[in-house]
């Protein structure tokens, strides 16, 4: 015979529908992520830490992440901590999202036999040196709005008539230059200017909508601005835009586990210094994957790794990532409160 | 011809050649003065036999009283309702609590405990274990509508849910049907995945026309693939002239609720308001189209289920959801009726088919799912974990799913009655019924008057047909038919086949009915009943909300000894264990009612949009 629990089943059902999303904030220097542009309930939160290991060798000039200047002949470890708060919320009656990003760590570069051109002070032609940097970089804050395909999710409800097929975004995001900048190193983890991103993430959702079965397509293009670093070692060093094309295929493998095949190709960023053509356009694509595991209704936890296998071959690299991602709800919160009795 | 009826198939054939062909001349010098003769005067037995009509026989499996837009549905239902409108539909038809016990009385023509149903197989109790009548299958002490059929000059098919045995003499192509395309168990997946819901046989078992079938195509979908064998035994049976006897068994809407993805959203967010506010609607609807008359008791909303307004939104429409997937697939099987009779049209038949369309017991309103995937440790519960673990709200509806609408929505389907599926309340054994064809008199007329049984098709189909229920069958005694033609009804000559005197009874499970005239009597198990004897008077009350037992005493004890005489008549045993024993205990406590709640006055259920006025204010 039937019994009340139908009505029981469906909080925990709720708890679970609450937060489809907590990624929602760009990673200073690496992708977004998988997913990272789907939608929260509104009034979901969430706080992301997460710990990115780059290496890289550099046979030639050229720059790695935006904005920075990489010497030729040289081994780059970087070992940086990001720490990450978004907040879904509905503007204009469509989803949006805020995030702030707030990054740190240390950087060192061992260059073999440096050659003419940018040498830090104390460094001849044909030395072979180190140089290291520890800190903050720079914080950015980024805006994401929903333009098509997803309705206002301003309540649970909402969530339970969400099947979204084609959705586009819009993301802003703007970098402030506030983070450690020495302009006596070539290696620094500030880029002692503004800088931002204009990006317009568009996914496709196949496979039912619901936990265990999600399955998408993401491409993420996007374009870096870079204002003037004047103090480049004493010159002035500027950047064309870097383009970016992110894509993301995602498959959830389990109600609590989804994995995705990663790609990540720039290009553009040609610099100048003092108004002179140094080094080449970027042409680096990384491809990846990506493991997530949701280990309880609010903590999730997501490793990836990538290195560059197409694009320019003088600059190997390779990035392993490390995210812990904690997102709640007041509403969901306290059903579980209600949940726990007195 | 394994078994020993296809042994004997030769012989038989011979003798019911002879036999038909007398039965055919009597019931052609009878035309003149019986009711058959409206229907069917020829002018010289060759004409006569071409005339002999075409039987589509339709059935429902777990479908409410109000579901079509026909009865006061909002379900978009065009074919039915089309058909109503040619034919007649009958308010006060009666089929068994259950379906395969439906199933034994509609084929056989005779009651369940007589015809082997006296009980489902699967829940036989054990003092009813080897009891005559309670074989758990269509017994040999009947002769099938289908096999009578078939001996005197009908093709006979069948597609769909057969539930009446499994064993090679058990089955539709050993029970008449020349071609057959059926599932022989009670439910499972509508989908290729044929899971079936009972552990004990994990894989529904198919056979088609007698052979098992082994693998189901991959875009398999019951309602689909049942219309198109249909089509298909029709088309290539049809150019030796022969009548036909189709009986489409469809398994929708049973559990589980499941539809082609391409339907799925068909009503999305129609039911999201709710089971009171929909009630209400097809409640109107009814007494506007006069299915049920104004002023009369409805059934009350069941004891322990909320109001739809007192969930909160996010859980009314999950509730909903399947509410929608339910609608689809009625609509779907709506939709699939079409395309036989857009094929019978086209080959110039449909004029000349009768069809009877109803539904075998009322809507589901129990918790199979849970029943059937038991408790941890089970092989119930692992058969369940195999096979239909999904429940993601966005995944109802489909493959690896088992979801069922629960008792809120049960009772809406059986709107106004009381209770849904496996009691012999009106909500348990109530089924539209639509009849349309040739001969069929009152076009789009409802009748009200007539108090009709499933037991009743077999003898209209077969007097339709021109044959006589023999005596014997195949060697062996058969029992004779309990059931009264419509024959006559369906001309127009009566409007019921049964006078004040005759009367009904059912028993299922341990509850029992009696129903004479307008007068009904049950005993139900708790929490539905009170272990004993309740009168009604249907007229004023078809809701069964007031027991007239103290006011009435003499009417009780008559019809109380038509019981006793229903017993004698039928071998029933009472079950000495029952499912429902033990509802009582299993069914939560009633839900408080408060005079300020919804809070907004005025309103069954908040809808969707006000919600959003109410939060953002």
């Amino acid at each position: 015979m039937k019994t009340g629990k139908t009505y029981n089943g469906l909080l925990a059902f709720l708890v679970n529908l609450a937060i489809i999303s907590m990624f929602s904030a760009s990673a200073f220097a690496v992708d977004d992520g998988a997913r990272a542009y789907w939608k929260g309930r509104d009034g979901t939160q969430g706080v992301s830490v997460q710990y990115l290991n780059l290496n890289m060798q550099a046979s030639d000039s050229q720059q790695f992440d935006p904005g920075q200047y990489i010497y030729a002949n040289s081994d780059a470890e970087a070992n940086i901590f990001i720490a990450n708060y978004v907040r879904h919320m509905t503007l204009f009656n469509r989803p949006s999202s805020l995030a702030v990003n707030l990054a740190g760590g240390s950087v060192d570069v061992d260059v073999s036999g440096a050659v003419a051109g940018f040498l830090p002070p104390g460094v001849s032609v044909g030395d072979s040196f180190s140089q290291s940097a520890s800190g903050y970089a720079d914080p950015s804050i980024q805006y994401v709005i929903n333009l098509f395909g997803t309705p206002p999710l301003k309540a649970n409800f909402d969530l339970l008539d969400y099947e979204p097929t084609w959705t586009i975004d819009a993301a802003v995001m703007l970098g402030l230059p506030v983070g450690e900048y020495d302009d006596d190193k070539l290696v620094n983890l500030g880029l002692n200017r503004w800088f931002g991103r204009i990006a317009l993430p568009i996914k496709y959702h196949f496979g039912v909508f619901t936990r265990g079965y999600m399955k998408s397509l993401e491409l993420i293009p996007s374009v870096w601005l870079f204002a003037e670093n004047d103090d480049f070692l004493g010159q002035k060093l500027e950047n064309d835009p870097m383009w970016q094309i992110e894509a993301h295929l995602t498959n959830d493998f389990t109600p609590s586990f989804f994995g995705s095949l990663d790609l990540l190709y720039r290009s553009g960023f040609q610099s100048e210094i003092n108004g002179v053509e140094v080094g080449d356009d970027l042409d680096i694509g990384n491809l990846g994957f990506t493991f997530n595991y949701q280990a309880t209704d609010n903590l999730a936890i997501r490793t990836s790794y990538s290195s560059n296998v197409f694009g320019d071959n003088d600059l190997d690299n390779s990035i392993i990532r490390m995210q812990f991602v904690y997102g709640w709800h007041r509403d969901m919160e306290n059903m579980k409160k209600l949940q726990g009795g007195h | 011809m394994k078994h020993e009826e296809k042994d004997n198939r030769s012989e038989v054939a011979r003798r019911t050649f002879v036999k038909s062909a007398i039965i055919l001349a009597l019931s052609l010098g009878l035309s003149i003065t019986s009711t058959v003769s409206g229907l069917f005067i020829g002018t010289g037995v060759a004409a006569q036999q071409n005339k002999r009509p075409n039987i589509l026989l339709i059935v429902a499996d777990d479908m409410g009283y109000s579901d079509l837009g026909s009865y006061g549905g909002e379900i978009n239902t065009p074919v039915l309702d089309n058909l109503a409108q040619k034919g007649t539909r009958y308010t006060d038809f009666y089929v068994s609590p259950t379906c395969s016990v439906t199933r034994s009385m509609l084929l056989s023509g005779t009651d369940n405990h007589v015809a082997g149903l006296g009980n489902m197989g699967e829940l036989n109790a054990p003092n009813q274990v080897g009891k005559p009548g309670y074989e758990g299958v269509l017994n040999k002490r009947v002769a099938t509508v289908a096999s009578l059929l078939q001996d005197n000059g009908y093709h006979t098919y069948m597609a769909g849910k057969w539930h009446l045995g499994v064993k090679a003499d058990e089955i539709p192509h050993a029970r008449g049907f020349e071609r057959d395309f059926s599932t022989l168990v009670g439910g499972g997946s509508h989908f290729d995945s044929q899971w079936n819901i009972e552990w004990q046989t994990p894989k529904m078992p198919y056979t088609e026309d007698g052979r098992p079938v082994e693998k189901l195509p991959r875009d398999f979908y019951s309602s689909k693939n049942y219309t198109d064998k249909t089509i298909q035994f029709i088309k290539e049976g049809r150019n030796d002239g022969k009548p036909f006897f189709a009986y489409m068994a469809f398994t929708a809407p049973h559990g589980p609720l499941q539809v082609p993805d391409d339907w799925l959203r068909r009503y999305k967010n129609r039911y999201d308001e709710g089971w009171d506010t929909i009630r209400k609607e097809r409640l109107a609807r009814m007494q506007e189209l006069g299915i049920v008359d104004k002023g009369v008791n409805t059934a009350n909303r069941l004891f322990f289920l909320p109001r739809a307004s007192q969930l909160a939104v996010g859980a009314r429409k999950i509730q909903g959801r399947k509410m929608e997937i339910f609608a689809s697939m009625v609509e779907y099987m709506d939709d699939q009726i079409g395309r036989v009779f857009d094929y019978l049209k086209e080959i110039g038949e449909y004029d000349n088919t009768v069809v009877i369309f109803f539904s075998d017991n009322g809507a589901e309103g129990n918790d199979l799912r849970g029943m059937y995937s038991g408790q941890p440790g089970t092989a119930g519960f692992m058969h369940a974990v195999n096979n239909f673990a999904e429940n993601g709200h966005n995944s109802i509806g489909r493959k690896g799913t088992y979801s069922e609408y629960g008792p809120a929505w049960a009772q809406v389907g059986m709107t106004p009655f009381r209770i849904y599926k496996g009691w012999v309340s009106e909500g348990g054994t109530r089924s539209p019924l639509i009849v349309s064809g040739p001969g069929v008199q009152s076009a789009g007329e409802i009748n009200k008057e007539a108090v009709l049984h499933v037991m009743d098709i077999a003898p209209t189909i077969l007097e339709l047909a021109g044959v006589q229920h023999p005596s014997t069958y195949r060697g062996r005694e058969i029992a004779p038919m309990q059931g009264k033609s419509w024959v006559g009804m369906l001309a127009g000559s009566t409007q019921s086949p049964r006078g004040p005197g005759d009367w009904l009874g059912w028993e299922l499970f341990g509850n029992r009915a009696i129903r004479q005239g307008d007068w009904k009597i049950s005993w139900l198990y708790q929490p539905f009943g009170t272990y004993d004897w309740q009168l009604f008077n249907l007229a004023d009350d078809p809701g069964e909300q007031y027991d007239l037992s103290d006011k009435f005493p003499d009417k009780k004890k008559e019809l109380v000894t038509l019981w006793d005489e229903y017993v004698e008549m039928n071998g029933v045993i009472i079950g000495e264990r029952s499912p429902f024993e033990g509802a009582k205990k299993a069914l939560p406590d009633s839900v408080p009612e408060f005079d300020n709640y919804p809070p907004v006055r005025g309103m069954e259920a908040i809808p969707h949009k006000k919600l959003l006025e109410l939060r953002n204010k």
